[in-house]
């Protein structure tokens, strides 16, 4: 496949996924204020504070990190997606993802979330560095099923590459990693709740306490990349679930359903229960994901 | 029982009544004066270990020719080395009254219990 | 020409200088000089045998006296151990009398008479046959001894030499009783008849020998019967001392070896016993001991106790006892001395006073070099005497394994109060401390026999087997760079690294094509010159530093080096000397330099007993090939280097050195002590688990448990860094982290563990070089290594920032750096070698180093500038060019990570001939998954630069802000302070997982430390100070010596 093709494939992905990112965004929230009994925004919102965003003209910077943060973040979330093999049997929605299997895709979530750690850990705002160490500090818990759950699945199909992981489960709903290997697919719903930056892991964003965490200063253009990226990179890591536990897909009409009601389920339980302090939520991870998780590398290892 | 093993016997005792002295005593003096009892019966074991019985003294005399000597004399060795140990006993007895005389100076007492003490 | 000199001359130069003396009693300075000519006669006597016997040409000389041969007359003998101990004998004496010639002149002719009449006596000791001549040169030594006591007139040498005299005594009678047996049995006195005579082989003769024997032990003050000749030591001159220790002991120790072959019965058993419960009994004894001279009385009877035991198994040392008593011997008698005449100049006589030898730094030097020596570090003889009686004692027919181990124990125990006590001369303050007696006249005496300790070290270097010259020569280089320490550092610096890249010109050729040496190498001596290159920064002398790093570096290219398990050992601890150095530069490191010097020593005598074991199971070949296949107590042997190894990779359980040595560092050194010297650990893992490989059936366990040892590490390390407020504790807790990560790649004993271990070390070298050089740049820049006093520091240093940046995301892991590929390893390795759940720890140890890595990059760089810091610049030029240096190789290795991991991949396949990656340019495929480092950072990158190019086309107007313009209620905060969120930066953290940091392996050793000091303290208590009691021990000694020991006869 020729460069032209792959970028042109490339962008369509982005496209195509950016959208569907925004509007999930809005359908969202409009959900949150339905069960807050409020009207709540336009589903279509997230496209105009884009807009809005963008066409600011004034832009307040603290420094070149400052600057280079959302950009970070950006690269993240655009990378992720190109690494992650979409549509299962299409070289072109597979855009990049020859150059690593799944541990690249596990370590480079962290990329965007260090630059804009550093980015706005530069604008001197003490909030932002909270925010930080409070995402930090619940990530390090939050893997603990991840990790489990992933390591589980690659046991399980003596593989890391995502594409023959989906490969495997084509036969038929019950050929689902979700089913073939039931605790590992419960540890990592668990463990999807506590990355997807909702109640009642949400503390890191904690609009009531520390404004909004890590990107308190950053505004104007800036704000229009955070938000960009935040279309971008939570369906993209659903997509990664929908992968290795949910037969993935071998078209956007199968993806897209089953990434959406995915990620409903961070949007249900966010909507339902109250936020954890950070010691809590920690405390949680340690409790019965970490043993459904061991559970599953046990079944996984001895069965 | 000739009179070699008494001699060695009374050493022997004179030695324990010594040691006795030694650590019951509580005044300098009286511990120099059981150290020299030890000694004595030390010189005294000493010349019992050279005695052969019926044997003359080793001094070759008139009486005494220097050829039969061999079989006629005690040992002549022990004597000599005893001679030496009582000339080491002096000096050491009179160092230790030499001792004594600056203890009393120092401390103002004799008894040992009662001078300055390095401990552990 | 020896002919010349014959041995009877030191009777007679001492009894007519002796009575020279008392005819010019009034003429102060003639005596002197008479006295000095006497010693120095004696001197010479000796020295001419030794050096005849040396050559090889001496012949052992017999002197009649009376015309008569022996039986009938009494002979002195001189062979080569008389040569040797009269020369230390003859050696000590003259020093002491040097040194004493203030006191002595003072006192006056007859105080001399005594002194020369004392060294005679001991002379005389070493040389008589005669078992009555030796009682009578006996009693003329302990008269003399406390003649010179009663001399000295002070209150307590007058009190404790009345008891020492009753003592010596009641020990004659003892000695003179057995002698008459003796005589009674075999009607000889001649010591070499009654070796002959059969008719000793009956009970009366066997109990004539243990009444002489049980006299001489006495003699030798052993634990409990002692107190006595405590007490001597701590009331003597220091320089008196030094001649009893010296010379009294060794006079008495030979005397005890002549006697010890009469009679059939031996009596080793019971010399033996008697040895090893006074070696260790003292040691224990003297850990809670605070008077430096009686601390120094404690430990001679210890070395005494050792030699014993070296005396009680000549059978199982063989045709080696002689070298090994006599490097023991050596060493002690002129160690020993340097200390006791440091210990006179000393005026504090407490173990804190020596503080005061900080104003002058030769006897600071000559402390450090006495106290090495007794512990037995390389190059002195007494290094090579503890090798060998450890391989000998595990090595015979039959092993006497708990033997060994409790010599190393006592030995261990030793280093514990010497180097303490060495450490509080090298930090606590001396500004109160009252001044030192030392004129230069007083420094001859300390700085010759240190400079006849080098001249022994050197010569008993080459009479030992196994071990090759060469590694003399960068001692020699050392020794150099010592000498001219007073040139400015930047000299020195020059010097050091000509000599270092020299060095690896010349071992280049030789390891060319060994790719695992290469590595290890590479770390050491690259490192070497990058550390030293950053050196150039300090302005100023830099006293000592130069000597020790290369020290350190000597030792670890000895490591590379070393032929034989010897040669090893000896790299091993000589880079432990130098370390130890280096890590107590620091102005609070006196408890961490020592504990680290502590569990290094702990550590090499378990490497020692481990390398006893493989050499014996080997018949006594000390090739590094005897590690391979250990046929004694395998598992053992193996466990136990491993665990000594694992003290320098500063593992769980045995790390809590670590933080506080390398927290307190300065920045260099820093990067010396944990970039490259805790790879030392590694390669010595390596070694061992080469050797051990994993066929057989226990290594199944040692693995796990190194395993878990590894991932332990890795996991609490990486917990405690994220507490750490210090950014180099914080750095210092994620070594402990990172070396988990090795421990735990090794332990995995396949093709992709070694892979990533190797990679770690080649890593961890490259970015922690890195962050030890920026870190500990700023920390020296801004005077603290505290963060929370840090902030905003990008505006200041930003090189040091981006070096710092890159070096963190390389350490994290995070595409598309370097540190990527051994995440990725890590996967495969969980995986396909079913390590699942120590994998699965490692894993979340990897990702809890994010919180230590932005915690650290965020409180130092980002963040607010504080107000003093507003002016600070960038840290020095010479830790920025190592930075960037290192910082390139990253760079390149990240782009093509093959470079690295595909030749040590080639390497590995020939021990782990398991499939691995297969790699197709920078494309590396397992059977699992697949990476390709070059195209995910063209792909990474691309995004990068499209988004920044087409985030700068949208921009409009930036406006830059001032560092106060923030978000903030409003209001603009004034002090940066306030809004610098740094100092317990996880609290949230703690609360929740702080259970697993809470220093539980501290308590625990804490505790261990605690009942010994308990144990010392109680057994100490015997010590009433009554002379009576003294004199019962005595009594009781040879009542229950004597009913144990005849026991045996029916």
């Amino acid at each position: 496949m020729s460069w032209t093709l792959r970028i042109l494939y490339a962008l369509l992905t982005l496209f195509i996924v950016m959208n569907v990112g925004l509007l999930l965004n809005g359908v969202t929230r409009k959900i949150y204020a339905r069960v807050n009994r409020r009207v709540g925004i336009r589903f279509y919102q997230p496209y105009i504070d884009l807009v809005k965003n963008y066409s600011l003209t004034n832009l307040v910077t603290h420094g070149v990190m400052f600057y280079l943060g959302p950009i970070f973040r950006l690269t993240s979330g655009v990378g992720l997606i190109l690494f992650i093999p979409l549509i299962y049997g299409s070289q072109g929605f597979s855009n990049f993802s020859f150059s690593g299997d799944a541990v690249l895709i596990l370590y480079f979530l962290f990329f965007g979330t260090l630059g804009m750690a550093l980015g706005s850990g530069e604008s001197g705002q003490p909030h932002s560095a909270i925010g930080v160490a409070r995402g930090l500090a619940q990530v390090t818990a939050a893997e603990i099923p991840l990790v489990l759950s992933f390591l589980s699945v690659f046991i399980q199909y003596q593989s890391l590459s995502i594409t023959e992981i989906v490969g495997a489960q084509q036969s038929g709903i019950l050929q689902w990693t979700f089913f073939t290997n039931p605790l590992a697919g419960v540890t990592a719903l668990l463990a999807f709740l506590g990355s997807m930056m909702r109640s009642p892991f949400d503390v890191v964003l904690a609009p009531q306490e520390i404004p909004i965490g890590p990107p308190t200063e950053y505004h104007g253009a800036f704000l229009g990349v955070l938000q960009t990226n935040r279309a971008i990179f939570p369906v993209a890591k659903t997509i990664l679930y929908v992968n290795l536990f949910f037969g993935g897909a071998a078209s956007w009409p199968a993806l897209i359903p089953k990434a959406f009601l995915l990620y409903m389920w961070s949007v249900v339980v966010g909507t339902v229960f109250p936020r954890y302090r950070v010691d809590q939520s920690i405390r949680w991870f340690l409790k019965v994901p970490l043993a459904l998780g061991l559970l599953s590398i046990v079944c996984i290892h001895f069965c | 029982m000739n009179i070699g093993s008494i001699a060695m016997g009374a050493g022997f005792l004179l030695v324990l009544i010594g040691l006795w002295g030694i650590l019951t005593r509580t005044h300098i003096i009286q511990i120099i004066v059981s150290f020299s009892v030890v000694d004595t019966g030390v010189h005294l074991i000493m010349v019992a270990a050279g005695y052969m019985h019926q044997r003359t003294a080793p001094i070759i005399s008139e009486g005494l020719a220097a050829s039969d000597a061999p079989s006629l004399v005690v040992d002549p060795l022990p004597q000599a080395l005893v001679l030496t140990a009582i000339v080491i006993g002096l000096g050491v007895t009179a160092l230790m009254l030499a001792f004594a005389l600056r203890i009393h100076e120092k401390n103002d007492t004799l008894e040992i219990k009662n001078i300055e003490r390095l401990r552990w | 020409m020896v002919a010349m000199f014959n041995p009877i001359y030191f009777v007679v130069a001492g009894l007519a200088a002796a009575f020279l003396l008392t005819l010019f009693h009034n003429r102060e300075r003639l005596s002197y000089f008479i006295m000095i000519i006497a010693l120095s006669l004696m001197m010479l006597i000796s020295l001419a045998h030794l050096a005849s016997f040396l050559a090889g040409t001496g012949e052992i000389v017999q002197v009649f006296t009376a015309g008569f041969a022996p039986p009938f007359s009494i002979n002195f003998q001189m062979g080569p151990p008389e040569a040797l101990l009269t020369a230390i004998v003859s050696l000590v004496g003259l020093l002491s009398g040097i040194y004493l010639s203030e006191q002595l002149r003072k006192t006056g002719a007859y105080a001399q008479a005594v002194y020369i009449v004392l060294v005679m006596g001991m002379n005389a000791m070493i040389l008589t046959r005669d078992l009555f001549n030796l009682f009578v040169f006996l009693e003329i030594v302990s008269i003399a001894t406390v003649g010179i006591l009663f001399l000295s007139r002070s209150r307590t040498s007058v009190n404790t030499g009345f008891t020492y005299m009753v003592a010596s005594g009641l020990i004659s009678v003892v000695l003179l009783i057995g002698i008459v047996f003796a005589y009674m049995n075999a009607g000889s006195l001649n010591i070499d008849t009654l070796s002959e005579s059969l008719v000793m082989a009956g009970r009366g003769g066997s109990i004539a020998v243990l009444l002489i024997t049980l006299a001489f032990l006495l003699e030798l003050k052993p634990f409990p019967a002692n107190g006595w000749g405590i007490d001597l030591y701590t009331s003597a001159p220091g320089a008196l001392s030094a001649l009893i220790s010296a010379g009294g002991m060794s006079a008495t120790y030979y005397a005890l070896a002549k006697v010890l072959p009469v009679g059939q019965w031996s009596h080793d058993s019971l010399v033996a016993a008697v040895g090893g419960i006074t070696f260790i009994a003292s040691q224990i004894i003297a850990l809670k001991q605070d008077d430096s001279r009686r601390l120094l009385g404690y430990s001679s009877i210890g070395q005494i106790g050792l030699l014993l035991v070296v005396l009680g198994f000549s059978e199982a040392l063989g045709d080696r006892r002689d070298f090994i008593a006599a490097g023991l011997l050596i060493t002690h008698a002129l160690s020993k001395s340097i200390l006791f005449y440091i210990s006179d100049m000393v005026q504090d006589d407490s173990l804190r006073g020596w503080a005061a030898l900080r104003r002058k730094p030769v006897l600071l030097v000559l402390f450090g070099v006495a106290a090495f020596a007794l512990i037995g570090f390389p190059p002195f003889p007494s290094f090579f005497a503890k090798w060998d009686l450890i391989l000998l004692l595990n090595g015979g027919t039959e092993g006497y394994y708990l033997l060994s181990a409790m010599v190393l124990a006592g030995s261990l125990i030793e280093a514990v109060y010497l180097f303490r006590w060495f450490s509080y001369a090298l930090k606590l303050p001396h500004e109160d401390l009252p001044e030192l007696a030392s004129p230069t006249s007083r420094l001859i005496a300390p700085v010759t026999a240190a400079l006849v300790l080098a001249g022994a070290s050197w010569y008993v270097s080459t009479l030992v087997s196994g071990f090759s010259q060469s590694f003399l020569i960068p001692v020699a280089f050392i020794l150099l760079v010592a000498v001219i320490d007073r040139l400015p550092a930047w000299s020195k610096n020059v010097i050091s690294i000509a000599g270092v890249s020299l060095y690896i010109a010349d071992l280049y050729p030789r390891i060319a094509g060994d790719l695992m040496t290469m590595i290890f190498a590479g770390i050491f001596l690259v490192g070497a010159v990058l550390t030293l290159l950053s050196g150039f920064y300090y302005k100023g002398r830099r006293a000592g530093f130069y000597p020790m790093a290369l020290t350190m570096f000597a030792g670890l290219a000895a490591l590379i080096e070393a032929a034989t398990i010897l040669e090893f050992f000896w790299g091993w601890e000589l880079m432990a000397i130098g370390s130890y150095f280096l890590l107590i530069r620091g102005k609070k490191s006196m408890p961490h330099g020592l504990s680290y010097l502590l569990f290094s020593i702990g550590g090499s005598y378990s490497i020692l007993y481990g390398f006893s074991l493989a050499a014996a199971g080997a018949g006594g070949v000390i090739a590094m090939s005897s590690l391979v296949g250990i046929s004694v107590m395998p598992a053992l042997a193996y466990s136990l280097m491993l665990l000594g190894f694992l003290t320098k990779t500063a593992s769980i359980g045995v790390h809590i050195w670590l933080p506080g040595a390398h927290g307190e560092a300065v920045a260099d050194i820093h990067f010396m002590a944990s970039a490259i010297l805790l790879k030392a650990g590694v390669f010595g893992l390596i070694t061992v688990l080469l050797a051990m490989g994993s066929e057989a059936g226990y290594t199944r366990w040692i693995l796990l448990a190194l395993g878990w040892i590894g991932v332990l590490s890795a996991l609490l390390g990486n917990i405690s860094a994220a507490f750490q407020e210090s950014a180099k504790r914080l750095l210092a807790w994620s070594s402990i982290g990172q070396l988990g990560y090795i421990v735990w790649g090794l332990a995995s004993m396949s093709h992709l563990g070694w892979l990533i271990a190797l990679g770690y070390s080649v890593t961890h070298f490259l970015y922690k070089g890195i962050l030890f050089l920026a870190i500990g740049g700023i920390a020296l820049k801004i005077g603290t290594p505290y963060m929370y006093k840090m902030g905003g520091l990008i505006k200041r240093m930003p090189y040091s920032f981006f070096a710092v940046l890159i070096a963190i995301i390389t350490l994290s892991g995070v595409p598309p750096l370097v540190g990527f590929s051994a995440k990725w390893i890590t996967y495969n390795l969980i995986i396909s070698e079913q390590l699942y759940y120590q994998g699965f720890v490692i894993l979340i140890a990897g990702i809890i180093a994010f919180l230590y890595l932005f915690r650290m990059i965020y409180t130092v760089f980002l963040g607010q500038l504080k107000d003093n810091l507003r002016s600070v610049g960038e840290i020095s030029i010479w830790f920025r060019i190592p930075m960037y240096l290192l910082l390139i190789v990253i760079l390149v290795l990240s782009f093509l990570p093959n470079t690295l991991l595909r030749p040590i991949g080639d390497m590995l396949s020939g021990i782990f001939p398991e499939e691995a990656i297969v790699w197709t340019g920078s494309r590396g495929v397992t059977s699992l998954g697949y990476f390709d480092g070059a195209m995910i950072m063209y792909v990474i990158v691309g995004i990068f630069v499209i988004l920044t190019i087409l985030f700068l086309l949208l921009r409009k107007q930036t406006q830059k802000v001032k560092q106060f313009n923030i978000f903030y209620s409003g209001e603009a905060p004034s002090r940066p302070e306030l809004s610098h969120f740094s100092y317990n930066f996880f609290a949230h953290y703690r609360k929740a997982v702080g259970a697993l940091a809470l220093p539980l392996v501290t308590g625990f050793w804490d505790r261990v430390t605690e009942i010994i000091h308990a144990v010392s303290d109680f057994i100490r208590r015997i010590y009433t100070g009554n002379g009576q009691t003294y004199l019962f021990h005595i009594v009781l000694y040879v009542v229950v010596v004597f009913l144990v020991q005849s026991g045996g006869y029916r």
